[in-house]
């Protein structure tokens, strides 16, 4: 078993630059499907990166959220995301305010910033470096989205990859919290992107569009 | 031996391009369900072309005639720096890589010359499509060969190869994984392949390598044509030998070699059906968004020398 | 049990009220469950008043719980009591039936509780993000363009919020594990009161964890600048849950305000937490009283009033004290009434007139003079006029200020004070002086509403004049937990 363990290992300390890529994937997608497909990438980056730590630790608890995160983000929201694409028929174009070149190089700068501002903290608390800056990232990168994006869909999307940052943060400097306190978490995500999606036909039924940018009507 | 080694390598990349080039074409042609011309077809073809009459537009200028050849010699030049079976080449020193980098750019400029030189309008669209690409590309293609140098502390290409043999595989890097990205974008722009450029199409306004080489014939056709093929072969064998070298001999015995050789072929292969995936998936952009996909090619690249510098490994 | 039961109520009515057909029999039911949650939420308070904090692993009740608690009953109760009688006029729509409003409030007044009754950082979050969730579908109940717009705007920036605070938790949780609290309880209110005095919690730790607290529910309560859903979301929704998002919610996200500052005041002082709520509050106060004059709208003026409010709530806790906690205490639940007097004129204003547009409205004085009297009442109570209550709390905080010496915080208390009195002066003399336009046709009135409104002015004026001994007690228990 200790190649288990050693694969475990290194499956931990290297999933933080997969994620980084994971990261650059999402500023360039164009399209809504891409996007959707990578942030299933992303949740299983970060569920194997969990099973690894589950294994090292033996911790039973967090094979449950390894279990649950799988079968939420990267089975379930990817599932009802395309769904949803189907049902709202609109255009598959993402509607980024910035081309592709120009979101690659910002997130790239946003990478730089999370290093810069988990050096400053990660000598107080021994945690690998990489993962924290992974983490801090994809919550700047899902920040980022959801303020670049027009697209409904892809400010729903960032919100989920914010969240993806936050459960990372907690899962590499504490080894995730305590199992009831993150099934109430994913519930209310998943709770929140129902409604979301509710919205999501509203808007698109008394708007006509699914362009955020343009609900401007409440001002002042 | 290790010498003759060396330049029996150089031979084997300038020899064995056209195989490379025949089978990514055939595997493309199984992607898509047909069953595709043999992999040895671009042989006959340069033969056919060497015994052919080498026609000149009579308002070209020596420049249209030496253009081939100069490229050719540049780019067989530029092989002799990559070490395949073992981990030396036939010419490398201090700084090599940036050496490599202006070679393929001098065989740039000399094809876009002699492809305005050549008096036809496709000729001057190609050249001016390919200077962008270019300019695009050269930027990345530096920083990457600077972060990865950076991180083997070895100036020279076939220092950085020795350097990676020596690492262990699972300890992967971000400057590796992102440099490696780079390179592969590079590599599709620099070659001519999609998403950049469509090596198989037959309108001319969708061309840009084509376009450049449309006014050659004969023996200057085949130098053109050899060229673009041993520089594909060039680039993936790069990738090879930066990024996956492990196979390769370090001490010259016949079982070293012998693996060398095979386990060079496995990944020629691997990366040849790669490449053969990813033309026949992924659609050509166009030109305006060819920036677009540098411009990744060059973030990615920036992060990776960042890398260097504030991540430990 | 005695926990468990003001949180099992308002489910089981969300899911009842589902199968009453009839408007009559829903109403009556909601009602009925509204004073049966009433009565339990009053037996708890009564049981910890004279027994003592009631504990348990998840749930857990104390001063500062039973004060809120009972804020949330007395607004729950006014408010249902006048949504029976404003929605009789609701159609039959596929989600805009009165029996999904009243199933949707009940899952709302759910979370509410769930978040005062919380006896771990992590159920508190948890039920923070639910009271979002839970008041989306309210807010965009009437689905007009404007509802939705204020419906997404909500959901959306209050997520991301409470997202941020949900880092603020984690980075908080880091700190209590690192100085050595196991992990079961470094999220557990009680096992953090003896951690912080006990052990020593790092500091850098806990301010950043403080910094992301207060951006992230600040989002909720309001304050500038995340304040930017709080005017569409209580302007478009419904008359009776713009009362309860102004009167509750936002009390609801001061509560986790004020239990953090416990912790954080203990780990690292008081000023760190104190400085960061004080300027926040500052900021509130001022650009929500400058946002005020320029309204046209009233329920966005009211809602900017909310904000403002809520900033002043801020500076009492800021400032602490035995003053600042008592008036920041006192000021959250005259604030609510006061608010929700408001906000049902505004509702009979709607009616009667069509519209809310405050300069298309005039002469209201002549033609509706009862709303007339209701909204003079809540307007002088809302910018602090004696005999009125919010008079007291105003008082009790600005005293606090000047008793610590902060004389630019009282001055400029003092200003947004004037300068919001006469912008409601202004608005209010508009709207019912002049000459009387034609009547719309909405005459009739329910007794319900308007005894729903007189209930509310008369306790401002209670209050204003002489706060009942009960109160006072439950006031001093909540303070005691706050010091």
């Amino acid at each position: 078993m200790e190649f288990a363990e050693v694969a475990a290992g290194k499956v931990v300390s290297t999933s933080a630059v997969f994620l980084m890529m994971t990261i650059v994937l999402l500023a360039v997608s164009r399209r809504v499907s891409t996007a959707i497909l990578v942030f299933g990438l992303q949740s299983a980056i970060i569920t194997a990166q969990v099973a690894g730590t589950a294994f090292l630790e033996s911790s039973r608890e967090a094979w449950v959220v390894a279990g649950l995160i799988f079968a939420f983000k990267v089975l379930g929201i990817p599932y009802a995301f395309f769904w949803l694409v189907q049902k709202l028929k609109t255009s598959r174009d993402v509607q980024a305010v910035t081309s592709p070149a120009q979101s690659v190089f910002l997130v790239v700068l946003m990478i730089f910033v999370s290093y810069a501002v988990v050096r400053s903290y990660a000598f107080g608390i021994r945690v690998p470096e990489d993962a924290l800056a992974a983490a801090v990232a994809l919550i700047l990168t899902g920040a980022y989205l959801m303020v670049s994006r027009k697209k409904a869909l892809i400010q729903m999307l960032g919100l989920l990859v914010l969240e993806n940052g936050i459960f990372l943060a907690a899962l590499t400097t504490t080894f995730g919290m305590p199992l009831i306190i993150e099934m109430g978490i994913l519930f209310d995500v998943v709770i929140g992107l129902l409604l979301m999606g509710i919205f999501a036909f509203r808007i698109r039924d008394t708007f006509e569009h699914l362009d955020v940018s343009r609900l401007r009507k409440l001002r002042g | 031996m290790s010498t003759a080694l060396a330049i029996l390598q150089a031979l084997f990349l300038v020899l064995a391009a056209p195989l490379v080039r025949g089978a990514v074409g055939r595997l493309k042609a199984r992607f898509q369900r047909r069953q595709g011309a043999s992999v040895w077809r671009p042989y006959s073809d340069l033969i056919k072309l060497f015994q052919k009459e080498d026609l000149i537009p009579p308002t070209a200028s020596w420049i249209f005639r030496s253009a081939p050849r100069i490229v050719f010699a540049v780019i067989v030049t530029a092989a002799a720096f990559l070490p395949v079976f073992q981990t030396t080449a036939l010419a490398g020193h201090r700084g090599d890589f940036i050496l490599f980098v202006y070679l393929l750019a001098i065989g740039r400029f000399f094809l876009m010359l002699g492809a305005m030189d050549g008096g036809s309008g496709f000729g001057g669209m190609g050249a001016s499509r390919e200077a962008l690409v270019s300019t695009m590309a050269e930027g990345p293609l530096l920083l990457a060969f600077v972060a990865v140098s950076i991180v083997a502390h070895r100036p020279a290409i076939a220092g950085i190869v020795e350097w990676t043999v020596g690492q262990n595989f699972f300890d992967i890097s971000a400057v590796h994984i992102l440099a490696f990205t780079t390179l592969g974008i590079v590599s599709l722009a620099e070659a001519g392949r999609m998403p950049v450029d469509n090596p198989t199409t037959h309108l001319e306004l969708t061309m840009i390598h084509e376009g450049m080489v449309l006014e050659y014939s004969g023996p200057s056709l085949a130098l053109v044509e050899w060229a673009n093929a041993i520089k594909l072969n060039v680039l993936l064998s790069l990738l090879i030998a930066l990024f996956v070298p492990w196979g390769i001999a370090t001490q010259l015995t016949w079982q070293a070699l012998v693996l060398a050789l095979g386990s060079y072929a496995v990944k020629l292969l691997l990366l040849a059906v790669l490449l053969a995936g990813i033309e026949s998936v992924i659609a050509k952009l166009r030109m305006y968004l060819v920036p677009d996909f540098l411009g990744v090619a060059t973030a990615l690249s920036t992060l990776a020398v960042i890398f260097t510098m504030i991540a430990k490994r | 049990m005695l926990l468990v039961l003001p949180l099992v109520i308002p489910l089981a009515a969300a899911v009842l009220v589902l199968t009453f057909r009839d408007r009559e029999t829903a109403n009556r039911a909601a009602l009925i469950f509204c004073l049966a949650e009433s009565a339990a939420i009053g037996s708890l308070v009564w049981r910890v008043h004279t027994g003592g904090n009631l504990e348990g692993t998840y749930l857990r009740a104390d001063g500062l719980t039973s004060f809120f608690l009972v804020n949330i009953a007395l607004i729950s109760i006014l408010s249902l009591s006048y949504a029976t009688g404003y929605l009789r006029h609701m159609g039959e729509g596929r989600f805009a039936s009165p029996r999904w409003f009243y199933a949707l409030v009940n899952m709302f007044l759910f979370t509410m509780v769930g978040v005062c009754l919380s006896a771990n950082l992590g159920v508190l979050w948890i039920m923070m993000e639910a009271t979002t969730l839970a008041s989306a579908l309210l807010v965009g109940f009437y689905n007009t363009e404007g509802a939705v717009e204020a419906g997404w705007k909500y959901l959306v920036v209050c997520t991301v919020g409470i997202a941020f605070a949900l880092f603020g938790t984690i980075v908080f949780y880091l700190a209590a594990v690192k100085a050595g609290m196991s992990q079961t309880s470094a999220l557990d209110w009680l096992g953090l009161l003896a951690g912080v005095s006990q052990r020593r919690f790092d500091p850098n730790l806990v301010r950043l964890a403080f910094v992301f607290i207060l951006a992230g529910y600040g989002t909720k309560v309001g304050f500038v600048p995340m304040h930017s859903w709080l005017p569409d979301a209580h302007a478009e929704a419904p008359t009776p849950v713009s009362a309860m998002l102004s009167a509750i919610l936002l009390n609801c996200a001061m509560y986790a305000l004020m239990r953090y500052e416990i912790l954080v005041s203990r780990a690292v002082g008081k000023d760190f937490p104190g400085e960061l709520l004080v300027f926040f509050g500052l900021a509130s106060i001022v650009v929500a009283g400058l946002l005020i004059l320029v309204q046209r709208d009233l329920k966005r003026m009211l809602a900017y009033s909310s904000v403002e409010h809520m900033g002043m709530i801020a500076i009492g806790m800021g400032l602490g004290g035995a003053l600042g906690f008592l008036g920041a205490l006192l000021h959250t639940f005259n604030h609510s009434v006061a608010k929700s007097l408001l906000f049902f004129g505004a509702g009979s204003v709607r009616h009667k007139f069509g519209t809310l547009r405050m300069d298309r409205v005039s002469g209201m004085g002549r033609s509706a003079p009862l709303t007339t009297a209701m909204l003079a009442v809540g307007a002088l109570a809302i910018v602090g006029m004696p005999p009125f209550s919010l008079f007291v709390s105003e008082f009790t905080i600005l005293s606090e200020s000047f008793s610590q010496s902060r004389y630019v915080v009282g001055a400029v208390f003092l200003i947004v004070l004037s300068i919001v009195f006469g912008g409601f002066v202004h608005h209010f003399l508009h709207m019912a002086c002049g000459a009387a336009q034609k009547t719309p046709p909405e005459q009739d009135f329910t007794a319900a509403e308007y005894a729903v409104m007189f209930t509310a002015g008369a306790l401002l004026l209670c209050f204003g004049v002489r706060i009942p001994w009960s109160f006072t007690a439950l006031l001093r228990d909540a303070v005691s937990v706050l010091q």
